[in-house]
């Protein structure tokens, strides 16, 4: 096995705390959402968390972006052009995740500095980063202040609207964090990629670290 | 109706009258139309001379007139109350200069008590067209103007021939809205500004006209008129509701004062009609209540409008045609007036978030759709909870969500949905993996066993193996 240094410091912080803070949102969401049936905590202290919490992954959604525009490393979240293309490498890995990897096939994505996600991962991955968080930061800054953003929650057709959209990028959140824990887990060994993702350094196989080379 | 015929027991003519109120009568015109006419008083306090003449008959205890309606008026007028009253000042041909003193006792009919009262307020405009004009702008002169028997005119409040000075009105034992408003008045009475008015009767606390107004009353449930009223003393209240409330600008909206402040109080949900382009609310003319047949016509069971039903109201709103758009806005309230004024101490006011926000809270209980009714009051009309945590919501009710109280039922589902795949992926995924292994190695065991029986079968009998070998 050979190591290949797939993760910056940057995307490892900004993983984690990213990591920690969703979970924390979706608690404290849930508590939220939930008062009277769940009691974790108070409504009151519920929604200061999920205030200050939700600036917090605001300002490390910044480290993100900051970091990708300002690196070359940006190349991992270049799209496939050729549709033809990528959908056959998604098939193939959608294949792999739903029968290879029973059988002991290999992976058919090969991890490298450039290209760390595989076609379904980049797909996944760029409609969450600038589709689905930016939303779900802006709707909740909305909801954060009603008042003070009175036009822009008129002008998307009022507060239920702003908050049906949170909510539903909420529940897909949630089913998300733990899909994405499972898969995380379905490295060469279950702490793989986990381990890489504190230390930078994914382990592959020296044919195709070679090969990458 | 009893109230008011005793407040304008003035000097009616046409009642039955002795030899000695004939006489009265005869001085009284002989001194009128000498030309004190107007003069003030007498000195003293007492009725002046002018004022005695037609004391002569009007102060004879059981004086009274039957009128057309058949009610009894008394025509009995207290003269040293009337020479207390502000009003002695102008005497009685002040407001009655209508009065023809040569054909005084008059045989004319008067059609009933509340008609010759409603005809004098022209009376006291002459003098008061000030607070007149305020008065014809106040939901009271509306509802007169509508025909309320019961809405009160002037002399109503203002008992003609005892008018006190400003002052006396603004007691609590003296303040004439309490005697229609009684249920209120009690509930009032009771309340934290009740009681300081009553332990010092210090002006410091409100009565009713400080917050209602005193001649331009408005509808309280029609406007923000309680609110800003509350706000004028507690100017800084908005201020110190930030200091603890998450979105406190917003609570101060759409959630009215006593739905905290009186903790005692039931909840409801009024959904208000508003043009959005005025942001007033729509309001029905007089004669055509397009609110309440449109309403009525839209929920078909009777049972008040359900999620779909007030979608399709608000259709109805909204057509092509229509100038400007229409929308509900919601607002949280008590009940009942009364229980607007049941209000405490600020420390039992209500700062516990729970008691709205979670599912099932009672203050979402009971919901009302409404539009501001001719005389300004809102018309209301019933509706179902389940329009407040509908799918349809959210475009019915877009500018109305309470967390977690309101929030949408499916949304619920979705998320057991969610959380439930979350979960069953993985879960399903690992015995997959678990179940391919061990059908893997009872395959590589049964291969195995195999290839060991085929190596261990020619040894023993050196039989040759098919025609695989060959292949």
């Amino acid at each position: 096995m050979e190591r290949i240094y797939v993760h910056p410091l940057p995307v490892r912080i900004w993983h984690w705390i990213n990591a920690v803070g969703f979970v924390a949102m979706i608690l404290t969401g849930v508590q939220i959402r939930y008062v009277g049936l769940i009691d974790m905590m108070s409504f009151k202290l519920a929604v200061n968390l999920h205030n200050w919490i939700g600036f917090a992954l605001i300002a490390n959604f910044f480290i993100w972006l900051l970091f990708y525009l300002f690196s070359d490393k940006i190349k991992a979240y270049h799209p496939e052009l050729s549709p033809t293309k990528h959908f056959r490498a998604s098939f193939r890995q959608l294949q792999y995740y739903g029968y290879g990897i029973f059988k002991g096939d290999p992976n058919p994505h090969h991890v490298s500095a450039y290209r760390k996600f595989n076609p379904m991962q980049s797909m996944l991955y760029q409609v969450i980063m600038l589709l689905l968080v930016p939303i779900q930061f802006y709707t909740g800054i909305l909801l954060w202040d009603v008042k003070r953003f009175s036009g822009a929650v008129e002008m998307l057709g009022g507060v239920r609207v702003v908050d049906t959209v949170h909510v539903l990028i909420f529940i897909f959140f949630v089913s998300y964090v733990f899909i994405h824990a499972y898969l995380g887990a379905l490295g060469h060994t279950p702490s793989a990629h986990y381990k890489a993702m504190f230390t930078g350094y994914e382990e592959v196989d020296d044919e195709h670290a070679h090969a990458q080379k | 109706m009893e109230m008011a015929s005793s407040r304008i027991s003035g000097a009616i003519s046409g009642a039955a009258i002795d030899a000695g109120r004939i006489v009265a009568a005869i001085v009284a015109f002989l001194v009128l139309s000498s030309g004190a006419w107007t003069n003030a008083r007498a000195a003293g306090g007492a009725p002046s001379d002018a004022d005695q003449a037609c004391l002569g008959c009007h102060g004879t205890e059981g004086l009274k007139k039957t009128l057309a309606s058949k009610e009894t008026l008394s025509l009995h007028i207290q003269g040293k109350a009337f020479a207390k009253s502000v009003h002695s000042a102008i005497g009685c041909a002040g407001c009655h200069s209508d009065v023809d003193l040569a054909k005084h006792p008059s045989e004319q009919k008067i059609a009933s008590a509340r008609e010759y009262s409603v005809a004098k307020t022209e009376v006291c405009k002459t003098c008061h067209e000030d607070k007149f004009k305020l008065y014809e702008g106040s939901i009271h002169a509306s509802l007169v103007r509508g025909g309320n028997p019961a809405a009160p005119v002037c002399t109503d409040c203002h008992s003609p021939h005892e008018v006190s000075p400003k002052a006396v009105y603004q007691t609590m034992a003296s303040v004439p809205c309490k005697n229609c408003h009684f249920e209120i008045f009690e509930a009032y009475a009771g309340s934290m500004h009740g009681k300081a008015r009553s332990a010092s009767n210090q002006s410091g606390a409100p009565l009713c006209a400080d917050c209602h107004r005193a001649h331009d009353v408005m509808a309280a449930a029609a406007s923000d008129i309680p609110r800003n009223a509350c706000l004028v003393c507690h100017a800084g209240a908005l201020e110190a509701h930030q200091k603890w409330l998450p979105n406190a600008g917003l609570h101060f909206e759409v959630v009215s004062c006593p739905v905290c402040h009186a903790p005692t109080a039931q909840r409801k949900v009024d959904l208000m009609l508003i043009q959005s382009g005025t942001q007033q609310r729509v309001a029905e003319q007089h004669g055509i209540p397009q609110f309440e047949s449109r309403a009525r016509a839209a929920d078909a069971q009777g049972k008040g409008l359900d999620a779909m039903e007030l979608w399709n109201l608000l259709k109805t709103f909204n057509t092509e045609g229509m100038n400007g758009r229409t929308t509900l806005r919601g607002r949280l309230e008590v009940r009942t007036g009364a229980q607007a004024h049941q209000l405490a101490d600020k420390t039992r006011a209500i700062s516990d978030c729970n008691l709205c926000h979670r599912g099932g809270s009672a203050a979402f209980q009971s919901v009302t759709v409404s539009v501001a009714g001719p005389d300004g009051r809102p018309v209301r009309y019933g509706a179902n909870k389940e329009v407040l945590s509908s799918v349809f919501s959210v475009d019915s009710v877009s500018g109305f969500y309470a967390i977690g109280a309101t929030r949408i039922r499916i949304l619920d589902i979705l998320l057991l949905l969610a959380l439930a795949s979350g979960i069953a992926v993985p879960a399903g995924h690992l015995a997959m993996k678990y179940a391919f292994r061990l059908y893997l190695k009872r395959v590589e065991v049964e291969k195995a066993s195999a290839s060991a029986q085929a190596e261990a079968q020619p040894s023993s009998g050196d039989r040759p193996q098919g025609g695989d070998a060959t292949k």
